[in-house]
């Protein structure tokens, strides 16, 4: 019998309703620092959740080890004791797919722990002071449920991020697929030299604080992108987490020029996923499309508080994206910085925090490479500054976006993301005076 | 978990080539509740458990981890961890090394007063409702729009077994409590998210306060959204900073920085790097009142262990003595690079993870000024008490922290509040610029990031009131 239908066999009995997710995931990664490999990983994983409700209650477990009866029969008993939930929604009738997409290569890769295929043809002694790490997961998942949910599902992903240094300054990329293709890690790695090496000739200049013209590559697009998806889950409006609480579909909150997606069915990408995690099928969507918000993201229970439709995004107690795109624009890559003429060029971002979530007003710290743009040329580089803003007034201000879409996760971009490079006419800058 | 398996799997590691071995069985049991708007949402358990096996190999790390504790699939993780080490050690100039240390033989628990398992976690649930209900939440014209309480315990357990002789048994149990109030009226909004962690038994709910603590902060809403003016134009005036505010720059202005595999670029691309690569040891960065410790035994704390992940025994580390920088905070690697002995700052999130350097309880130490005495010297200036947004570069030297409950000081008197003030501020500036440190040292619960899988870790922050002279607000 198989782990899920023992754990099926155990819990049946005792709830209503339930839903048994097992994912088994075989891991690989290469960390490096100073264009030296620091640790190699490798991880063998298997994460059991279980999901119950009884009487409209809910309780869930999840547990790493391969025997779960104590796990569960704390949780049945317990369920009893709670009380209904105001989430609580009756699981929906199953109607997902099954989507796979393995890469015979990096199962070869992850079993062999071939490091040479990872990092061999990357050249790390030509470069400087190359950190980074190289990620290569091989998965395969099953969902079953009460309501008649089966599905078993398989993937691969190859995905890492690179940073290198030339003196002082820096230069960072990143990449993420479900194919091996080691040219990604080449190409982000050729970017990464690229900016920091174009960074290292040009003067450093300190930025003055002020509302500054800006071009934001896709590592910068990634990250603050990824939290107005963030902010189109029901699930951050219910919690308060989230600047478009007010908004319904139909109402316009940016530039018309910007269309944002959730796309689950992308197969290149990682969270690809046929089914969300209530067996409903996955769909790709428009969260917002030319400057207009299309709705929020929804499981059965945020759709039943909201009186929306599940869009197929259930995690099993809030709703959650799987890959996300934005669409690209016009601007070609030689371009760019003519369209931007005079004002900054920011290519990586982190730190992003909020001071009122439901205002959306945040700040974000620049890392890496910064260009000083006059008209049109890159006069002067800087870095270290802070974007501090309104989203609201960021959406607002897309003038134009590139015209290729990069495939971007790292440390501060958790979902998988295709974006292209995004024109700002205004945005706000600071940093410390002395 | 059997003593026995983890010796014969690190004897396994050694006789297959590892120079040095070692292995940890890492389990944490959790029971978790949320409440939304006084209703409770659910409940859940968290059983996350197995070994991981760090080997070193001709210089090279190799670390694996498995969740199936079975002597088979154990030495098989051992094999994987000797490939990866291998592996690792071909693409490498200088072979890694630890520094000598004297291994660690000790088992111990933290006590609960009131264990957790003394009472069935339904009356926990009662429990934290009571509290939650009892917090009167909608003032004047302010409406609380969304009110989420989570609760926490958790039993986290560790066997570390290394091959130079460390023993190490611990179980640290844990209680903690996240909230999120968000709140408006007419066109203004905002939000207060707060955390708060020991380590004991169920106790430390009580000690908590929770009731007061929710109520202050929901009377920071009504102050934010409904009373507070903007401050007119940025200018140069002193700052007298809250103790929540103090501890959260301390933990990021200098524990972060201090923190030697990030002064050695091994987390370059992820947390980034640290202004102590240029600035050494004996560097004045700030003021004579500036002495900041991270401290892992201190008794009850949220960031406690006695013996680290590495089997080391811990102890409290000054990392700014009087203004001036000292010792950094160091794993075994990371010493061996700068010729010192380890001062126990390894630690591991699970069994996932490698034991990577880390903060603990860091604290910017107190002196002797009462709140009151810090105001009545100046003449103009902000008293910031709480903060929502703050960030700092990577490396860590450009910092901010903006106010959600923050006043106007006139003559020594604080007056009108004043909404989201800002205080961006350079780490040099700012510890320079403290001209007065209180007594009142509090301490406030954080789960710090960095590492890659990225390994959130239960650390205190901590720090009294200080003042700042003269410098900029906007």
């Amino acid at each position: 019998m198989s782990l899920v239908d023992d754990i099926v066999k155990s819990v049946r009995d005792k709830v209503d309703e339930y839903l048994v997710s097992v994912r088994e995931s075989k891991k690989f990664m290469v960390k490096l620092s100073n264009s030296e490999v620091t640790v190699v990983q490798s991880w063998i994983e298997y994460d059991v959740s279980l999901y119950i409700t009884k009487n409209e209650r809910i309780a869930v477990t999840s547990y790493t080890s391969r025997d779960p009866r104590e796990a569960i029969a704390k949780t049945a008993t317990l369920i009893d004791k709670l009380e209904k939930s105001p989430l609580y929604a009756k699981l929906p009738e199953p109607n997902g797919e099954t989507l796979n997409y393995m890469d015979e290569d990096i199962i070869d890769i992850i079993e062999n722990g071939d490091i040479e295929n990872v990092i061999g043809g990357l050249e790390l002694n030509n470069y400087q002071g190359l950190s980074g790490a190289i990620d290569l997961t091989a998965w395969k998942s099953t969902l079953k449920g009460s309501n008649g949910a089966e599905f078993n599902q398989m993937g691969t992903s190859f995905n890492g991020y690179v940073r290198i240094f030339r003196g002082e300054v820096s230069g960072q990329w990143a990449w993420t697929s479900t194919s091996y293709d080691l040219n990604m890690a080449k190409r982000a790695i050729q970017v990464a030299f690229e900016l920091a090496d174009e960074c290292s000739k040009l003067p450093m200049e300190k930025v003055d604080p002020g509302r500054y013209r800006v071009l934001l590559s896709p590592m910068v697009v990634a990250n603050l992108i990824s939290h107005v998806v963030a902010s189109a889950s029901a699930g951050s409006v219910i919690l308060g987490f989230s600047f478009l609480h007010g908004y319904k579909p139909g109402d316009s909150v940016a530039s018309h020029v910007l269309t944002l997606r959730d796309a689950p069915r992308d197969r290149s990408m990682p969270d690809f996923s046929g089914h969300d995690d209530e067996g409903i099928i996955t769909r790709d969507k428009a969260i917002i499309e030319n400057g207009v918000f299309k709705g929020f993201l929804h499981n059965t229970k945020t759709a039943r508080l909201m009186k929306e439709e599940t869009t197929g995004n259930a995690g099993w107690i809030l709703p959650r994206p799987f890959n996300v795109l934005v669409e690209p624009g016009s601007l070609k890559p030689s371009e760019m910085l003519e369209a931007l003429g005079d004002g900054l060029y920011i290519t990586n971002n982190w730190y992003t925090r909020f001071q009122n979530y439901l205002e959306g007003r945040f700040s974000s710290v620049t890392r890496d490479a910064l260009f000083i743009v006059k008209n049109g040329r890159a006069t002067a580089c800087s870095s270290r500054v802070r974007i501090s803003d309104l989203m609201p007034n960021l959406l607002y201000a897309i003038e134009d976006l590139g015209s290729e879409v990069w495939p971007i996760q790292w440390w501060e971009v958790e979902t998988p993301s295709k974006v292209p490079f995004m024109l700002v006419s205004e945005l706000g800058i600071t940093r410390p005076e002395i | 978990m059997d003593q026995e398996i983890l010796g014969e799997i690190v004897d396994f590691a050694l006789s297959s080539g590892a120079s040095y071995a070692e292995a940890r069985y890492h389990s944490i049991r959790s029971f978790t509740t949320y409440i939304l708007n006084n209703q409770v949402l659910g409940a859940s358990y968290g059983d996350s458990e197995g070994v991981s096996i760090r080997v070193l190999v001709n210089g090279g790390l190799g670390f694996a981890s498995t969740s199936i504790i079975n002597k088979e699939n154990l030495i098989d993780t051992v094999k994987k961890a000797i490939s990866a080490a291998r592996a690792s050690s071909m693409s490498r100039r200088k072979p890694i090394t630890l520094s000598p240390e004297r291994p660690s033989r000790i088992k111990y628990r933290v006590l609960e007063k009131i264990p957790l398992n003394s009472i069935p976690d339904e009356d926990k649930i009662d429990e934290l409702k009571d509290i939650v209900k009892s917090v009167e939440l909608n003032r004047g014209p302010m409406k609380v729009t969304s009110y989420t309480v989570s609760y926490e315990d958790n039993v986290e357990e560790k066997m570390i077994i290394n091959s130079e002789g460390a023993l190490v048994e611990s179980i640290i149990p844990r209680v903690e409590v996240f909230y999120n109030i968000s709140a408006s009226a007419g066109d203004r909004n905002a939000n207060r998210w707060n955390q708060l962690g020991v380590t004991g038994g169920l106790e430390a709910l009580k000690n908590m306060n929770l009731h007061d603590v929710i109520d202050d902060d929901v009377n920071s809403l009504y102050i934010n959204i409904v009373k507070a003016q903007q401050l007119p134009s940025k200018s140069r005036m002193d700052v007298v900073l809250s103790p929540e505010i103090v501890a959260l720059s301390t933990h990021e202005a200098a524990g972060h920085p201090s923190e030697a595999d990030r002064v050695l670029g091994r987390e370059a691309a992820q947390a980034g790097l640290s202004y102590r690569r240029e600035l050494k040891e004996g560097y004045k960065i700030g003021s004579e009142h500036v002495t900041i410790i991270d401290d892992p035994t201190i008794p009850g704390s949220y960031g406690f262990y006695l013996v680290d992940d590495e089997g080391v025994q811990a102890r409290p580390k000054v990392l700014i003595e009087k203004g001036v920088l000292k010792e950094l905070l160091h794993n075994r690697e990371t010493a061996s690079v700068f010729g010192v002995n380890s001062n126990a700052s390894a630690r591991a999130m699970d069994y996932r993870s490698e034991p990577i350097v880390r903060m603990s309880n860091t604290y910017l130490a107190p002196r002797d000024y009462d709140f009151e005495e810090l105001v009545e010297d100046v003449n103009e200036g902000i008293y910031m008490k709480k903060y929502m947004e703050w960030n700092i570069d990577d490396y860590r030297w450009g910092a901010r922290y903006v106010g959600l409950e923050a006043y106007y000081i006139k003559n020594g008197r604080i007056m009108h509040p004043l909404r989201n003030v800002v205080l961006e501020i350079t780490t040099k500036e700012y510890y320079s610029s403290i001209d007065a440190v209180g007594k009142d040292l509090t301490f406030y619960a954080g789960t710090c990031g960095k590492g890659e899988p990225p390994q959130p870790l239960p650390v205190w922050m901590g720090g009294p009131h200080v003042r700042l002279k003269n410098v900029e607000v906007k």
